[in-house]
């Protein structure tokens, strides 16, 4: 189990590794303007093809790239319910101050939990192997937190229900 | 209209491609009997049809590479007889095969994906992106 996490892994820091050459690229269809190619999708010259990697049928990495952009989307592994709404409600606090992360986009990729947008501003402020650096640690840590989530709302509503029906001994 | 006429000579193509693509998988399916999983993927990944645009022989030839690709068990001595201008065409397969999101079908491209970028380097992973006319 923990070696094909890091199979995933792996496999999506390689080919994030060679997704991210990324250029400068002002619009070609209005002046003055630069646009991430990736969400616009008008011209198909200047976009490479969609890479998925599914670890299994629940999780699954989506990496667009183009000229100028590349953009990574991540379905995160939900057992039950209780994980399906702690995924939701945390990455959408995640995504809400997404002006913060500076990669993070705002809204998902319809499909998926989480989107980022990096573009080639992003890679000359930051340096390229750290940002693939984050988005691996981002998965990782995701994972642990949800489990943490879901241990604490658990025990809470254990002490709780304890707490509540004492009075009925 | 170079691209026209191409498209005009394929429809035709279709049938003789899909004929070769079972012929190769009735050879294939006997190289595995013979336990030769390593020459079974080379026969494989050979008769590739590039310039296909039909889905049909697309997912044919996927079928018959994703059949010799899970009959592999020994990973690094696959590679260590594999010819490198196969290189390319496995790693756009094995991206095929992650996409899939079967989970056996994953572990195995994920296993085959490490290896090959260690052998082949990130100049593989980044011609399977940008190759966009000759996909699988």
């Amino acid at each position: 189990m923990a070696n094909t996490l890091r199979l995933y892994l792996t496999c999506i820091r390689n080919t994030l590794e060679a997704a991210m050459c990324l250029q400068n690229f002002p619009c070609q269809e209005v002046e003055r303007h630069n646009k991430p190619e990736v969400e616009l999708k008008t011209s198909p010259e200047l976009l490479l093809n969609p890479v998925l990697i599914c670890r299994n049928e629940a999780e699954k990495c989506l990496i667009e790239t183009s000229i100028n952009s590349l953009r990574i989307s991540l379905k995160v592994k939900q057992a039950d319910e209780l994980e399906n709404i702690l995924t939701k409600k945390f990455l959408r606090f995640l995504s809400m101050r997404a002006e913060a992360f500076q990669v993070l986009r705002r809204k998902p990729v319809q499909g998926y939990d989480i989107s980022f947008l990096i573009t080639n501003y992003h890679c000359e402020e930051m340096q390229k192997q750290k940002l693939i650096d984050f988005i691996v640690q981002f998965m990782e840590d995701i994972d642990k937190e949800i489990s943490e989530l879901k241990m604490s709302v658990n025990t809470r509503g254990r002490l709780v229900a304890t707490e509540f029906l004492k009075q009925f001994v | 209209m170079m691209a026209g006429a191409e498209k005009f000579v394929e429809a035709d193509n279709a049938e003789a491609i899909i004929t070769r693509i079972e012929h190769k998988s009735r050879k294939i399916e006997s190289l595995l009997k013979q336990n030769k999983p390593v020459e079974a993927l080379k026969t494989a990944l050979e008769g590739s049809p590039p310039m296909t645009r039909d889905e049909r022989c697309k997912s044919a030839n996927w079928i018959v590479v994703h059949r010799a690709l899970m009959a592999i068990k020994d990973v690094e001595g696959m590679f260590s007889s594999l010819d490198p201008e196969y290189y390319d065409i496995l790693m756009k397969y094995l991206y095929r095969g992650l996409s899939t999101g079967d989970r056996p079908t994953c572990d195995q491209c994920l296993r085959i994906h490490e290896k090959l970028t260690e052998r082949a380097g990130l100049g593989c992973i980044l011609r399977s992106l940008a190759d966009t006319v000759n996909t699988v």
